[in-house]
């Protein structure tokens, strides 16, 4: 053991750099770009068969969501939901927990958001802001507290919870909103229009991008921080790599569990309040268009790098804003977007498989046993240990 | 008594006059660095059982594979009929009249025993399955070998035992004549245990081949023909069944290398730190894997826990770290009952974990090594506030990979490039970094070449000798003998008995494979009072 004593440096590191070559080398333009190009290329597909020129639609497509000031702005006002739903599903799969409930956080925190906002118009407006936001963060966060539990005490799938309690969030809100806070003269069931002091004011009026981008932006770079920086969200890579080393390590993960519900609730819960703030100025019903579900298609594509998420919250955020116009200008089918969307969605959730794939032939072929997978086992054992 | 250096191998039917139905002419087989087969040669003669014996590792399992056609021997071949021939896999083998059994066996829990049996072989009347002659082959066969089965039953609700029966007709009624058969007691109650061996021996009355995979060695005695052992890969004797004893068989099996001088410590034990007091757990399946089991571990002390798989010692290790719930008995460290404790607060009272499982349990291979060495619960003293401090990580990783030796190229590296020894060095390194009250080491050099495992054992030698208590989970004998100041043996989630650290393989060996193996305390050092529960593990 004497001889032993020194640290040699780049010995056997590069010949066994063997496993998830794909993960870590591709960079995060190729794991993007790639899904985006093929479902381009299914797109020109659909557009060939329906007797229209791919090229000259997809131009076109570029020039309504890139093409001004103003388109940009349109663009820009479109992602600026998808950021904060994105990271909310990022931030939860930082730690390995699956959550589709930031649908129901975004609904629920826009509408606490309207239900203050109309009664804060005395307050200073960066008061009545604050108090709105804050009231949208605790009700995205209440609505994840369930599943948090469920999850962390009991090791319910958090899945199948935080997609059921979508769905009793919207009734709860319908309900709510038709019981207690209807607007006046309204047939549809919407809240009154926020207080001006409330609303989250345009930048470059009259434009619909207002300061919800910033703040969207702002908790974008919070958590690049925290989850390098912090104890805890050193401890959420930990669990959601490793989820049985972590708790043989004794790690906290039933904290990181519940903080990783939780927490996605509660920026899904801010985002619904900045588009009550700064977009529709109320809740009514509709009021999600599915961010919360595009959300974990970006979160998806963009694993849970923090630049990922903004631009692929870029990326859907100019389909949705240029799809709405182009409309307006050529007679193409009105799925096309919603073709482009699901591609980019379908192939983001297929790279999952491809590791594994890799593996499953790697074992096929070797006769080294490798032990089998880990995550049902070690789902097993977060749940009943700390 | 055999001289057990492996001068007792004969060739191939040694006898040369009865046919070899199956066997194995020079078979090698590596896995990388393992030797897993070394130029194995042995060969059953038709209509007999032949028992295939040696420790966990020592190649009966890749043995098995090579001759069923699972996986290939890099040298030598496999024999049919006296022939060598290259098999093309299960398919071939089965063409050829050669079954396995697996311990884990192929029954469709859903469907009937019945259509278990004919699965795939459905005797057919046109376009339909002919039930009937079916139900009638299945009874007839039934018959044929005494045993009685109700073959409507579903076979998710059918004993263990009749599963296993069905599995074996099975073979049968796919016309095998050669039945290989994996450790097939280990998931058996001793009744039904025998009853399986009254139907192998009814099967090789009616002219058909057995080759028996076993640790059992008093069955081994009972019902084989002819015994082959392994060791280290090699096959070290073929006996004749009725020539030999389990006391021999035991010897054969752990071999009784060179006498490595133990190193026991310098001065006595001290207090007591851990204490287990009849603990009783289950395994996930909810097998009872624990039956009130009580030890005690010293300061400055290494107790080695030897056990064939399966009887307890993986539990063993989980429950004390925390990772297992108990389903009775407490858990003391230097006093303070910590049974339901969670890892956490274990780790944090000084209690370190190395884990066996160490590409799951023990790295997070993905994540950078820096990562890994300072993931612990002391994490929070590393910064302030929740926040992580650049320079104190550091610092603790390198004191880390330095007092482990670890040979690595960036610290930012993810564990995953390290070699296997390398990567155990960074998980010894950060379990002794804190210099822990007690260590929980499971199979600590798995895997570890040579010098790693020289250097790890001075590890665990010199945090013994500041005053650790280590509890050493091993299937390496040698280490055993080599580490160890007393040697506990597990059997059936029970202490079987006790020995000093520099007894003989063939010692540990014998107390580790007997059936009979009492509660015997053979030496001094703590006694036992209290393992003299009634119940067996498995009640």
């Amino acid at each position: 053991m004497s001889t032993d004593r020194s640290i040699v440096p780049g010995l056997e590191t590069a010949a066994l750099r063997s496993e998830p070559f794909y993960r870590r080398h591709l960079p995060l333009i190729a794991r993007v770009g790639v899904p985006v190009v093929i479902s381009l290329l299914v797109g020109a597909v659909v557009l060939a068969a329906s007797g229209f020129n791919p090229l000259s639609i997809y131009s076109m497509l570029g020039r309504e969501a890139f093409g001004s000031l103003d388109r940009i702005d349109a663009t820009l006002a479109a992602t600026t939901p998808l950021i904060f739903t994105a990271l909310a599903a990022a931030f939860a799969y930082r730690a390995g927990i699956f959550t589709v409930g930031v649908e129901g956080s975004f609904a629920f925190g826009g509408l606490s958001a309207a239900v203050v906002g109309t009664q804060v118009g005395g307050l200073p407006p960066v008061l009545a802001v604050s108090a709105c936001l804050a009231a949208g963060l605790l009700a995205g966060a209440l609505v994840a507290l369930v599943p948090a539990l469920l999850r962390a005490v009991w090791g319910v799938d958090e899945v199948v919870t935080t997609l059921m309690l979508n769905f009793i969030v919207s009734g709860v809100s319908g309900w709510l909103v038709q019981s207690y806070f209807l607007a006046e003269g309204q047939a549809n069931s919407a809240t009154g229009y926020v207080a001006s002091a409330a609303e989250l004011a345009p930048l470059n009026p009259p434009n619909q991008t207002n300061g919800g981008l910033l703040i969207a932006l702002a908790l974008v770079v919070v958590y690049a921080i925290w989850v390098k920086k912090s104890t805890l969200g050193f401890q959420f890579a930990m669990v959601g790599s490793a989820p049985r080393f972590a708790v043989a390590q004794g790690l906290r993960v039933r904290l990181v569990i519940i903080t990783a519900l939780v927490g996605a609730g509660a920026i899904g819960g801010i985002g619904g309040a900045s588009h009550t703030l700064g977009i529709v100025h109320r809740y009514s019903e509709g009021f999600s268009a599915t961010f919360g579900f595009t959300g974990i298609a970006i979160a998806l594509l963009a694993r849970f790098n923090p630049v990922g998420v903004v631009v692929g919250a870029i990326l859907f955020g100019a389909l949705n804003s240029a799809g709405s116009t182009v409309q307006l200008f050529v007679n193409i089918p009105i799925q096309l977007i919603d073709i482009l969307q699901g591609t980019v969605m379908i192939l983001a959730v297929a790279q999952f498989a491809v590791p594994r794939l890799l593996r499953n032939r790697r074992k096929r072929r070797g006769a080294t046993v490798e032990p089998a997978d880990i995550p049902q086992a070690a789902e097993k054992k977060l749940g009943d240990t700390e | 008594m055999t001289n057990a250096t492996g001068s007792t191998h004969s060739g191939p039917a040694a006898d040369g006059v009865e046919a070899c139905r199956i066997g194995a002419s020079g078979v090698s087989r590596s896995f990388g660095p393992v030797r897993a087969n070394a130029d194995v040669s042995f060969a059953v003669r038709k209509g007999s059982v032949h028992a295939l014996i040696g420790e966990n590792g020592a190649g009966k399992s890749t043995l098995m594979r090579i001759l069923y056609g699972l996986d290939f021997p890099d040298a030598g071949s496999v024999l049919i009929d006296g022939k060598a021939v290259v098999l093309a896999g299960p398919r071939d083998t089965i063409k050829r009249g050669i079954g396995l059994v697996q311990q884990e066996l192929a029954i469709i829990d859903e469907l009937t025993l019945l259509e278990n049996l004919v699965l795939g072989e459905e005797p057919r009347r046109g376009v339909s399955i002919d039930w009937k002659r079916a139900r009638a082959d299945a009874k007839k066969l039934a018959e044929s070998v005494g045993s009685r089965i109700d073959w409507s039953t579903p076979a998710g609700q059918a004993p263990i035992a009749i599963q296993q029966q069905v599995e074996i007709l099975r073979l049968i009624y796919r016309g095998a004549d050669v039945l290989i058969l994996d450790e097939p007691t280990a998931v058996l109650a001793p009744a039904q245990a025998s009853q399986l061996l009254r139907l192998l021996s009814t099967l090789r009355d009616a002219g058909r081949t057995i080759v028996f995979i076993s640790h059992k060695l008093d069955e081994v005695i009972e019902i084989a023909d002819d015994i082959t052992v392994l060791r280290a890969g090699r096959t070290v004797a073929s006996l004749r069944g009725g020539e030999t004893s389990v006391q021999d068989l035991a010897e054969l099996i752990m071999g009784d290398g060179a006498v490595i001088p133990a190193r026991p410590t310098t001065r006595p034990p001290g207090q007591e730190i851990l204490t287990v007091d009849r603990v009783s757990a289950v395994d996930d399946r909810g097998t009872q894997r624990l039956a009130r089991i009580s030890l005690t571990l010293h300061e400055g002390e290494i107790v080695g826990v030897a056990a064939v798989a399966g009887n307890g010692q993986e539990e063993l290790a989980e429950v004390l770290i925390g990772l297992r719930k108990t389903n009775g008995g407490s858990t003391r460290l230097d006093g303070a009952d910590i049974t339901g404790h969670s890892v956490r607060r274990r780790r944090r009272a000084g209690i370190a974990y190395v884990s066996a499982d160490r590409k799951h349990e023990g790295l997070a291979l993905a994540l950078p090594l820096t990562d890994n060495a300072i993931a612990t619960p002391r994490l929070g003293s590393l910064g302030a506030h929740g926040w992580l401090s650049r320079r104190a990580v550091q610092e603790r990783a390198r004191a880390i990979f330095e007092r482990a030796s670890v040979r690595l190229g960036s610290p930012s590296d993810p564990a995953s490039s390290l070699s296997g020894g390398n990567q155990q060095r960074v998980v010894i390194g950060r379990e002794m970094i804190d210099n822990p009250r007690v260590v929980i080491a499971s199979q600590p050099t798995r895997g570890v070449d040579i010098r790693g495992i020289g250097f790890i054992h001075e590890l665990l030698r010199q945090a013994r000798d500041e005053g650790a208590g280590i509890l050493l989970f091993s299937e390496e004998l040698d280490e055993l003998r080599n580490l160890s100041d007393r040697i506990i043996v597990l059997q059936r989630g029970q202490i079987a008995g006790e020995l000093p650290g520099g007894s003989s393989r063939s010692a540990i060996g014998d107390l580790m494979l007997s059936q009979t193996a009492a509660l015997q305390t053979i030496t001094g050092g703590a006694p036992f009072s209290d393992n003299d529960s009634s119940k067996g593990p498995r009640s």
